[in-house]
């Protein structure tokens, strides 16, 4: 038997396979780059440059100055170091935006493969899901901090009590739309004749969902997924203007953007810097998320 | 085949008053307001190691009947014996150990393979399921499936898309002899295959029959094709079994008036012959199997119908040894005829599932 199969590749590894068809796609791997550039910028940025410690006198005579050597994004306008801000501030607005999708796109995911495989459970979840896209989410999400803020704050401190808060919040507020999607593609995809194949085997519904039918979902939530991150990062800016979000002296992006506006045009810097590096963000996810649907695709990979 | 008839052969499917009703709901709150009856009352049986072609026109059930025998779908009455075992009403958990007896090869192989999946994995599926291979042993077990059926060891890594039909048909075929079952049902394997590779693909099925000592139940609308490859056939209509005969009896002499007119419409490959066909043309439309007629279901389009047609449902009985029909012009002849043969049928048949 043995010698009979030499010659014959043996099955190729499959993240081998995806890897290779994802360096590609130009556009994943402009996104990929830039992204880690980000990452780079706000977990070694901050160890790398240590802004000079102010006196309260020197801090009043500095604020509000534009780019400089000795501040690369210029200062706000209590005299504080934006580039040292940026850096902070990307640290939690990353993390917010990655982790809320991710809550959100587990959650829409597992709401929608239940609802779409179970007849007996779409029913329930589909209407649990219509009432979560019925809420004013803002009203809903400020009654959530307004309720909730202390309470976590006492056990876990003020930020991370606020971050895992507002983490929390977007997540369980946004995964109705990936619900759906995914709801509907399910439906389609359990009348597919291998699934029925798969249950005459005698797989059990477990199976057949891990097999067939969630590595076929995967490009809708690929998109549902890129266009959460964004939205995350948004929400949770929207969150934080309304004092809602992080205590006031924690910088977000978002934060440092609308602190920005009202200098917007005497210092135009103070909002370009968090805009674009909002806007990197969002579309550098967004072509990831591309290519990655495309590598994870076998029909696109083979070419 | 004809020796085989002599002997007396085990019963390996034994299906009996199986009936599969699909609800129909109206309305807001989705009242039941009838049922849609995809077969009703069907009972035959598939003898080891034979072919039983099961034919009929789009609809009449011939899909639904394969799949309710796996136990794809709950039939709503009637029981399925496969090998002794009833599994008619066994739950998900007993019926896992005797799925592998029993597999499907499904009609369009581009829908019954997973896109994402490459060969080597969907052959392994049933392999992973319901063996404790190790990962060599199962490789080497999908490299025999893959020469049993005549696919290059090479494609093991491929994906589905990159086949052709009948390439795509193989696979299939070897997902279903991965567990080395004793019975297969085939959805028209061959309807979405061109006519060349049609061949390729039933000279593979009987090819593997011979080695294995298969049994197929091999569901088609393809006249011709049924008669190249069963050895049994039963026609359905609308539902019901209208008649159930060796093949050559079958396409020599057809009795139930369906069968007739559905044999009249093959075509002739001599054009003299052809032109001298004389078919008989049902007129009207099949009736909605939500509603069927009350007494034989072809009774709205059969050329010979009768008074008794419309008011009763004719059982399907043997006419003569092996020959069964339902049909009201054939019940005088029965009852008439020797009494012998079809009691002699029925001590045997419950000898049979003792």
């Amino acid at each position: 038997m043995t010698d009979t199969n030499i010659g014959i590749a043996p099955p190729e590894s499959f993240r081998a396979a995806v890897w290779s068809q994802f360096r590609k796609h130009k556009g994943a791997m402009f996104g990929l780059i830039v992204l880690a550039l980000l990452v780079v910028f706000v977990v070694i940025g901050p160890l790398v440059w240590q802004p000079e410690k102010l006196k309260v006198a020197e801090a009043l005579k500095s604020k509000n100055l534009g780019p400089s050597l000795r501040f690369p994004m210029g200062t706000d306008q209590l005299g504080r170091d934006q580039l040292a801000r940026m850096m902070a501030a990307g640290k939690v607005s990353l993390a917010v935006g990655f982790i809320a999708m991710m809550i959100a796109i587990f959650l829409g995911t597992f709401v929608g493969v239940l609802a779409g495989y179970f007849k007996r459970l779409d029913g329930i979840l589909m209407r649990l899901t219509d009432m979560f896209l019925a809420l004013p989410l803002i009203p809903l999400l400020l009654v959530m901090v307004m309720l909730f803020r202390d309470k976590i704050a006492r056990v876990l401190g003020p930020e991370m009590g606020a971050f895992i808060l507002i983490v929390f919040a977007i997540g369980v507020t946004s995964w109705m739309h990936a619900a759906r999607i995914v709801r509907g593609e399910v439906l389609a995809l359990k009348e597919r004749e291998y699934v029925l194949a798969s249950r005459a085997i005698g797989a059990s519904p477990r199976r057949v969902i891990l097999r067939h039918i969630l590595p076929n979902v995967v490009s809708p939530v690929m998109v549902a997924a890129t266009l959460g991150v964004a939205e995350a990062i948004i929400t949770e800016s929207v969150l934080s203007f309304l004092g809602l979000g992080f205590p006031p002296d924690f910088p977000t992006w978002g934060r440092l953007l609308y602190e920005g506006l009202e200098y917007m045009q005497l210092y135009p810097e103070r909002v370009i810097f968090p805009g674009l590096a909002i806007s990197l963000t969002v579309l550098s996810v967004n072509y990831i998320g591309d290519g990655l649907r495309d590598a994870l695709d076998p029909r696109i990979r083979g070419r | 085949m004809l020796d085989r008839a002599d002997t007396p052969r085990r019963k390996l499917v034994e299906v009996r008053g199986l009936k599969m009703y699909f609800p129909v709901t109206a309305g807001v709150l989705r009242r039941k307001v009838g049922d849609v009856k995809a077969l009703d009352d069907i009972s035959f049986d598939i003898y080891e190691g034979e072919t039983l072609g099961l034919v009929g026109e789009s609809g009449c059930g011939k899909s639904t009947c394969g799949r309710v025998i796996l136990r794809l779908y709950d039939p709503t009455a009637g029981s399925i014996r496969i090998d002794g075992v009833d599994i008619g009403a066994a739950d998900a958990q007993t019926l896992r150990p005797l799925r592998p007896a029993m597999q499907m090869v499904f009609q369009d192989p581009q829908a019954s393979l997973n896109p994402r999946m490459t060969v080597a994995g969907i052959i392994g599926e049933p392999l992973d399921e319901h063996t404790q291979m190790s990962k060599a042993e199962k490789l080497d077990r999908i490299y025999e499936l893959m020469d049993a059926v005549g696919l290059n060891r090479n494609f093991a890594n491929r994906y589905p898309h990159e086949f052709s039909g009948g390439q795509r048909q193989r696979i299939g075929i070897a997902r279903a002899l991965a567990l080395n079952p004793k019975f297969i049902v085939c959805d028209e394997p061959i309807a979405a295959l061109d006519v060349s590779i049609q061949a390729q693909v039933v000279n593979l099925l009987e090819d593997l029959q011979d080695r294995l000592g298969l049994t197929y139940l091999f569901i088609s609308h393809d006249l011709s094709m049924v008669r190249h490859i069963a050895d049994r056939v039963a026609v359905m209509y609308l539902g019901r079994i209208a008649e159930l005969a060796p093949r050559d009896a079958l396409y020599d002499r057809p009795m139930h008036p369906y069968t007739q007119a559905l044999l009249s419409a093959v075509p002739e490959p001599d054009p003299e012959i052809e032109t001298a066909r004389k078919r008989i043309i049902l007129t009207g439309d099949v009736p909605s199997p939500a509603n069927p007629p009350k007494g034989c279901n072809f009774c709205t389009r059969c050329p010979r119908v009768m008074d008794i047609c419309q008011s009763v449902k004719p059982a399907l009985r043997e006419i003569e040894p092996g020959r069964f029909v339902a049909c009201h012009l054939y019940e005088t002849t029965a009852a008439a005829g020797s009494t012998g043969a079809p009691e002699d049928h029925e001590r045997n048949q419950q000898g049979a599932t003792q």
